[in-house]
């Protein structure tokens, strides 16, 4: 699949070492001495059972996903990918860490080394700017911080949250990335945990890992009803959103809800001059991964069918993870007519990537 | 003018509704909703084309509600009806749903004649109220 675009390749930070020379004297502090033996910061309460990762991306001397060899020989050479869209791994969690002014200094620490060590080795690279969501003045100094490079390309945000994110709460976070024309992402990562103030799910939360991975789709439902309901996309016109490794087959059913609850209630908000799926074919995208699979593939084309799926859809491997989408073999699932819309052409368009003459993409810095 | 072929009622303009308000009527053994928007007369069919619901008899008539600058305020009191059931509202002018616009109440004929109301099951025509 040639021009290929990765909406979804996570690396990490080796350790918060690593962030060290990144942070204010401050900051850096904190990060040392919190704890006794330095900072420590929230994460899954589940293990994973058979591992978080790739059982090939990592070695005895190399953390998982830390590796830019690796992420070259294993994803951007082998599937000739034009664009990798960069997403953190453990640091999403800056937005779930209860003091909000160390959170935003990792968050910057984190935008300022993954531009020293990924954006300026690799220019199929594109960045994720990373922010406190739960500081949204900070939030959009960052964003108007770096917002204005070419390689960044989205704003992110993890599933996780204090308050869905079309609360008026977080109006700057918007109106900086409104202003400084960047997409807002929201991935799906530490619900439940932290200061995030809702379990995974309003019956509680799951016990099992396995039972949270079949519920990704959980926050990031509610966080695009509160988008749509409090009218981002109406009072920042143009506004994209991504809605990152939270599946895709409920999509066109939720939509279905979202329009005939709309019908009826249209009086609590009235900002919203159009029924909400009219906004999500305008602005919103879904990333493919985890693509659902069903026995029976063809059945797959018509759950999906509801959601516009050739103009919705942007492909994305969740590379180095265990539930990895293979490029080659996952869009073959898909019907021809919506490849070449889901590997890029969407994607493209949605982020404003220029074709691969003029990025020069293919030869790596 | 009302054809002789159509079942029609004549009710003296002191039964008529008054403005934002309705009559329910029955003409021809048809139940019928006699609007009155600012002093234009309006009949609808006492069906929802959505789900069948007695939109006339037990809706209610409403205004909208809708953003002016940074205010939210109610404008056009009177003019659209709220079916009891969904809760969608008709424009009662025209019996298209803002929310549905694939949706149509049936609309019937009405005109003013001399100190009378006359409504027919003749179907209104654009401009007619």
């Amino acid at each position: 699949m040639s021009g290929l675009i990765d909406c979804d390749v996570h690396f990490s930070v080796p350790s918060l070492q690593d962030l060290l020379p990144y942070l204010d004297p401050a900051s850096r502090d904190l990060v040392q001495h919190s704890s006794d033996f330095g900072l420590t910061l929230p994460t899954y309460p589940w293990q994973h059972p058979t591992g978080w990762t790739r059982k090939d991306t990592f070695s005895a001397d190399t953390l998982p996903g830390t590796s830019l060899r690796l992420l070259r020989e294993q994803l951007l050479d082998r599937y000739d990918v034009r664009y990798g869209i960069l997403t953190p791994e453990e640091l999403m969690c800056v937005s779930v860490l209860p003091n909000l002014h160390l959170a935003a200094a990792l968050a910057s620490a984190h935008n300022d080394w993954m531009i020293d060590h990924l954006l300026e080795q690799d220019k199929r690279l594109r960045g994720s700017l990373l922010v406190a969501a739960h500081h949204p003045e900070s939030a959009a100094r960052e964003i108007r911080r770096l917002g204005g490079r070419d390689d960044i390309v989205q704003v992110i945000l993890p599933g996780g949250s204090r308050i869905p994110y079309g609360n008026p709460f977080y109006d700057p976070l918007w109106r900086a990335a409104h202003e400084m024309g960047l997409a807002v992402a929201i991935h799906v990562y530490y619900e439940g945990m932290g200061i995030a103030a809702a379990p995974v799910t309003a019956a509680g939360m799951p016990d099992f890992y396995c039972e949270y991975h079949a519920l990704l789709c959980a926050a990031n439902m509610g966080h695009l009803a509160s988008i749509l309901y409090h009218g981002i996309l109406e009072r920042f016109p143009g506004q994209r959103v991504v809605l990152v490794e939270s599946g895709v087959t409920w999509v066109a059913g939720f939509l279905w809800r979202l329009d005939q609850d709309w019908r009826s209630c249209r009086s609590e908000t009235p900002w919203c001059r159009r029924p909400p799926s009219e906004y999500v074919w305008e602005g919103v995208r879904f990333t493919t991964q985890p693509l659902e699979e069903p026995n029976d593939m063809e059945l797959l084309r018509g759950a999906l069918a509801g959601m516009h799926p050739a103009e919705t859809l942007m492909f994305a491997s969740d590379y180095p993870h265990w539930d990895f989408d293979e490029p080659t073999l996952t869009l073959r699932t898909l019907p021809k007519e919506w490849r070449d819309n889901v590997a890029f052409a969407n994607a493209r368009q949605l982020y404003g990537l220029p074709a691969a003459e003029s990025a020069g993409v293919g030869a790596p810095a | 003018m009302t054809r002789p072929s159509a079942a029609s009622l004549r009710l003296p303009r002191q039964q008529a509704p008054s403005p934002g308000t309705l009559r329910v009527v029955e003409v021809g053994g048809r139940v019928v909703g006699l609007f009155n928007v600012g002093g234009t007369f309006y009949a609808l069919a006492d069906r929802c084309p959505h789900r069948g619901a007695p939109l006339c008899s037990r809706g209610e008539v409403v205004g909208a509600i809708v953003p002016i600058g940074d205010r939210i305020v109610l404008v056009d009191e009177g003019a659209y009806v709220r079916c009891p059931w969904h809760k969608w509202d008709f424009e009662i002018a025209t019996g298209k749903a803002p929310a549905a616009p694939w949706l149509q109440v049936r609309r019937y004929a009405v005109h003013v004649d001399g100190d009378d109301i006359v409504l027919s099951l003749d179907h209104a025509t654009a401009g007619e109220g």
